[in-house]
């Protein structure tokens, strides 16, 4: 089956090695990916979201129809890009004044919104037409003893009226995608706290990531698994900026799940980018037997 | 609004609410208070808490929540109001309304602005600087495209 990757700007710019694992480990089970030329942001949720909700839906609704064009519906691979690309793609075919509005603007561009496609977290997909049995199948050295703190992130869940993805207060999602590759999903108190990326003051999102990551560390987790750039810029790079802060360390390693994916598929190391992270992880790889 | 200070009832905020996309869901809210106990922002707070944000919008307080400081900027945008508040007014998206009227009336903080520029000007919120497509060439990534900023031009407002 075709389907077209949406990897955003962080993932693009910041994280490249992250696409690169979505790339080679999606192939292994099956997904077929067509890119498309022309995708700009999404645009963000949150900066420009609160900019201009109409410009907000405009551009993303430009980007729909790039892939709306070849027919085959978008994946993504990052929480805001979902957000942003599931919610404008629903609230036009919803709502028809909306849908005019936006389409007399991208008429300036002889572009024209249609409706015509569907867009799910890569995730999603992966469940959903695949199954974990086909991911089961791409595994070559299960993850057998690797315990993994999942963290949800926000957008993979909610709103759940347009993500239909899974019980937002419940889900079992990522639990049954690390249970797939041989890992040990940890699901602890803070699973579903958001990462507080988008709040202006800092105290706020500090005393999350703080909250997450001891809470990662009370139940032994190896380390943190994720399936959003911005979470990941969050909680690696963050957690050294706020160890400094607050004169301590925490030393989560935190792992994009398609970097998972990608070692128990056989892939080594720098294949899926792991030695470019922050915080080290060098010494779970020896228990993966890397 | 712990503030001594008192405040003029003006229902008028309500037509200007009204007419930002989206803002008038919260003529919506009863004021039950679904909304409040799971906010990540009202948990890690002592001062954020959407029903009171909610209560501010309907009885025109703009003062309080049009400005840079105003506690609207320090919602997470996570969406769990949306999943709790039983008469979908979407509380998070009244606060999005909010932030675009403080954006359209030159009340936002600067970041709003600084971060979002960077889509109309350059098509990415990121930088492409030249260890971009270097990275991207040792993952085996093909580089970066260019964005057609002229079209973005064409389709949006600005601000
Ligand atoms: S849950 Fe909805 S109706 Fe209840 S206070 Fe919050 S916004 Fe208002
Ligand atoms: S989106 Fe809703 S629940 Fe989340 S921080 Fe903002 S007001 Fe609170």
């Amino acid at each position: 089956m075709k389907y077209i990757p949406f990897f955003g700007c962080m993932m693009t710019t910041k994280y490249p090695w992250f696409e690169a694992s979505v790339r080679k480990t999606v192939a292994r089970v099956g997904m077929e990916l067509v890119d498309v030329d022309g995708f700009t942001c999404c645009p963000d949720p949150i900066y420009f979201q609160a900019r201009n909700k109409m410009d907000w839906y405009t551009v993303a609704a430009r980007n729909l129809t790039l892939a709306e064009d070849l027919g085959h519906d978008i994946i993504t691979t990052c929480s805001g890009c979902t957000a942003t690309l599931s919610e404008v793609n629903l609230a036009l075919k919803e709502d028809n004044d909306l849908k005019d509005q936006v389409n007399s603007r991208l008429k300036k561009i002889g572009r024209e919104f249609k409706g015509s496609i569907n867009v799910w977290h890569a995730v999603k997909v992966l469940r959903d037409d695949f199954g974990m049995d086909r991911i089961e199948a791409t595994v070559k050295r299960p993850l057998e003893g690797l315990k993994v703190a999942v963290h949800y992130g926000c957008h993979l869940l909610k709103p759940s009226r347009v993500m239909r993805v899974d019980d937002p207060d419940h889900p079992t999602i990522l639990e049954n995608m690390l249970r797939a590759i041989g890992a040990t999903p940890i699901h602890h108190e803070k699973t579903l706290l958001c990462c507080g990326r988008a709040c202006m003051s800092e105290d706020i999102p500090n005393q999350m990531v703080a909250d997450i990551l001891d809470n990662i560390k009370s139940h032994q987790a190896d380390c943190m698994g994720l399936i959003c750039p911005t979470c990941f810029d969050e909680f690696d790079v963050g957690q050294i900026i706020l160890g400094r802060k607050l004169k301590r360390s925490f030393d989560v390693p935190v792992i994009y799940y398609f970097q998972l994916l990608g070692l128990a598929q056989g892939m080594d190391m720098k294949e899926v980018g792991l030695h470019m992270h922050k915080v080290k992880v060098d010494h779970l790889l020896d228990m993966v037997a890397v | 609004m712990h503030t001594q200070e008192k405040h003029k009832i003006d229902f008028s905020f309500r037509e200007k609410l009204n007419g930002i996309a989206e803002g008038y869901r919260h003529n919506f809210c009863y004021q039950c208070g679904a909304c409040v106990a799971d906010c990540p922002a009202g948990m890690y707070s002592d001062h954020f808490n959407p029903r009171l944000i909610l209560l501010k919008a309907l009885l025109g307080f703009e003062d309080e929540l049009i400005r840079p400081d105003s506690e609207i900027w320090d919602c997470t945008n996570c969406y769990t109001c949306a999943e709790r508040c039983p008469q979908d007014v979407r509380p998070v998206d009244v606060i999005i309304a909010l932030k675009n009227l403080c954006v359209r009336t030159g009340n936002a903080p600067e970041l709003i602005l600084k971060t979002s520029d960077p889509v109309l000007t350059s098509g990415i919120t990121t930088k492409i600087t030249s260890v971009v497509d270097r990275r991207r060439q040792e993952m085996g990534l093909a580089p970066v495209g260019t964005y057609p900023v002229d079209e973005l031009k064409k389709i949006t407002e600005g601000d």
